[in-house]
């Protein structure tokens, strides 16, 4: 039996983590300058390739190597048809996410419908024992402490170390990074990689800890949350992180308000973790300067050296 | 974006279909059944149970059929398209396994009269379509004793996806059983506004037990979602349309199964004598395509002996779930004493009897 304050407490970090995976890998690729709306399959491909791998070999971290693995691969068919191809990153990005949709379900098919054992929780000794916010807050799988720590390595890359400011640069201007001998195509192609990679993550933390079944169709629009909370959050890495963590933890209010009777219209509480989640990143993002400083300036442009 | 995957994977699934069909067509004399499933065929749920049927009527007829499945079909013009290649390729049969088949079904059977449709939960009828539903409100009702017997915090929680009337009547039917048992009963509902999202279905059931359920039912997950997490958290769960033993081995109270397999045997009968009509059927206890099984061995030899002289009272017809006095949550009289509802009222059911906390989503 749990307590109704811990149920919300608890579930929000385990609700934004797989969400949080995927939104800092996009971030790194729509940094770099290459937007990737297949997000949505990306996690689809990790879930299910997560999913058959601790199906059948019983190991957890094997599972997010093969999700991050296969995923990966996909953002790969992504990369090369913007980079090599100068394929339009919109349509590409769609094509492939919906690629990716029809391979999950080819992955899990002799799956639908199954379960595995969740991840195990760890108790961190001696926070873990504290009423409330210990069980809480402290009892937790170990993904959801590594994708905090996730976010703080991509904020921490970004804004302090070289890497991230190349990375940057060639989101900002590409032409300028390519006249200074930056290989502006390899690195994008490795960006979105990254992306692919922790959308399969987060994809595989959704089938294999958060809910350990498979069922076609499961991350049922997670993908398109962690497109908008990139662009709510302005780019900015702490503002993405409170998005993603808001939106699980309405959404798990609203469940909790629901099961406690209160006479309010459950469809307004279903479309409130939207709501929400749309007007705080939209009040805290109201400065337009903040915007232009940190959104790419050549988001969604295709790149050619020399042209 | 689900969508548009469908339609691709549906379109090539019609290429492939139509090319087999058309090769089957030389091996006259059979009849051939088209089967279209809304959702893939997985261990459990909807779309598995259909299955089962099609399996009973390849196993039954053998070499007099010959049947030819589409899963995964989203309603809507996808539907159309292959219901019509199943018929311009020979199929005598249809049965389709979803509500939004419906009108698609209705028009394609008006313009090929030879052909003979059952749909799956739909209203509409004509003399070449049919349409199956089954009363789960029966078996809700003795899955509902049962909650009543176990629940120590005297509160039941119930996830479902939307405030349908099929739904509403198996929740009132649900309480009312648990009730009969326990008369100081108290449910809770939890809306989730989507037919499919089996991570928000967990939550939903982690958020009634948070707040005092200790009995959950998971009303139409096609997943074992709810079912998988009431173990984990060891409370008491009961599910509907397969049997979900294996998923909850020590927590599972009761499963609320559903079988077309008798229908549709009857079915085939009919169309291979020349004799289909379509009807309206629905289904219950009485002909055995709504039943519950794996009751807990928590339950004791008079309980379950109490459950299943309702069971045998429903499937007798001396007995309905919805007899009066019921009651609303407002506290008006719905059914009088002394009479049952009308299967008519029973369709359209939209109120909630007293006891239920949660309200009708307006």
């Amino acid at each position: 039996m749990m307590d109704p304050i811990i149920f919300v407490l608890a579930g929000t970090l385990a609700a934004g983590t797989s969400m949080l995976f995927a939104a800092m890998g996009e971030l790194v690729a729509e940094k770099s300058g290459v937007l990737n709306l297949g997000v949505e399959g990306m996690m689809a491909v990790g879930a299910a390739a997560g999913f058959v791998t601790v199906a059948t070999t019983g190991s957890h971290s094997l599972g997010f190597l093969v999700g991050a693995l296969t995923a990966g691969l996909l953002s790969l068919v992504h990369a090369i048809l913007v980079t090599v191809f100068l394929a339009n990153q919109v349509a590409s990005g769609l094509a492939v996410g919906i690629l990716g949709l029809g391979v999950s379900a080819a992955i899990g098919k002799n799956f639908e419908g199954t379960t595995v054992e969740p991840l195990a929780k760890l108790d961190i000794p001696l926070l873990s024992d504290f009423p409330v916010i210990g069980p809480g807050l402290f009892s937790q799988d170990i993904m959801v402490y590594l994708a905090m720590l996730l976010a703080f390595g991509i904020w921490f890359l970004m804004n302090r170390t070289k890497p991230g400011l190349i990375i940057r640069s060639i989101g900002e201007s590409p032409a300028a990074a390519h006249a200074l001998g930056y290989r502006v195509l390899l690195i994008r192609a490795l960006c979105v990689l990254f992306g692919g990679a922790m959308a399969g993550i987060g994809g595989a933390y959704l089938a294999t800890a958060y809910t350990p079944l498979w069922a076609e169709g499961m991350v049922a629009g997670r993908g398109w949350i962690v497109v908008a909370l990139i662009v709510f959050g302005t780019w900015i890495v702490p503002r993405i992180v409170l998005g993603a963590y808001l939106f699980g933890a309405v959404t798990l209010l609203e469940l909790s308000i629901q099961a406690m009777g209160l006479n309010i219209p459950s469809q307004l509480l279903s479309a409130s973790p939207y709501i929400i989640t749309i007007i705080v990143l939209a009040v805290i993002s109201r400065n337009k300067t903040l915007i232009s400083l940190n959104s790419p300036v050549s988001l969604g442009q295709t790149f050619k050296a020399g042209s | 974006m689900k969508n548009l995957t469908k339609k691709l994977l549906s379109a090539g699934l019609a290429i492939a279909l139509t090319a087999g069909m058309s090769a089957g067509a030389l091996a006259a004399d059979k009849l051939k059944i088209g089967f279209i499933y809304p959702s893939p065929v997985g261990d459990v749920g909807w779309a598995n149970e259909l299955d089962q049927g099609r399996k009973a009527i390849e196993e039954a007829f053998g070499d007099k059929v010959e049947a030819v499945v589409v899963e995964n079909v989203p309603e809507g013009p996808d539907a159309a398209r292959i219901m019509n290649q199943m018929a311009s390729s020979g199929a005598g049969m249809i049965m389709i396994g979803s509500f939004g088949y419906m009108n698609d079904g209705l028009k394609l059977a008006k313009k090929k009269p030879d052909i003979n449709f059952i749909h799956a939960s739909g209203y509409k009828t004509a003399d070449n379509f049919g349409n199956f539903q089954t009363r789960n409100y029966e078996s809700a009702y003795v899955a509902g004793m049962a909650a009543g017997y176990v629940t120590k915090t005297n509160t039941l929680g119930i996830v479902a996806a939307y405030a349908i009337p099929e739904v509403v009547g198996i929740i009132n039917s649900f309480t009312l059983g648990a009730q009969r048992t326990n008369p100081d009963i108290n449910v809770k509902v939890v809306w989730l506004n989507s037919w499919f999202d089996p991570s928000k279905a967990q939550e939903s059931a982690r958020s009634l037990i948070s707040q005092q359920s200790d009995v959950i039912f998971s009303l139409y997950q096609d997943t074992p979602s709810v079912v998988s997490v009431a173990e984990q958290e060891g409370v008491y769960v009961v599910n509907t349309s397969s049997d979900m033993k294996k998923y909850a081995p020590t927590k599972l109270l009761a499963s609320m199964t559903i079988s077309w397999k008798p229908h549709f045997l009857k079915q085939v009968q009919a169309a291979l004598d020349g004799k289909f009509e379509g009807t309206a059927y629905w289904g219950g206890m009485a002909d055995g395509a709504v039943s519950v099984s794996s009751l807990s061995d928590d339950l004791s030899a008079e309980q379950k002996a109490e459950l299943q002289a309702v069971i045998d009272e429903i499937s007798a017809g001396s007995f309905h779930p919805m007899s009066g006095p019921v009651v609303d949550q407002d506290g008006a009289e719905k059914v009088a004493s002394g009479t049952a509802i009308s299967d008519g009222d029973m369709l359209g059911i939209n109120w909630l009897v007293k006891g239920v906390e949660t309200r009708i989503p307006k």
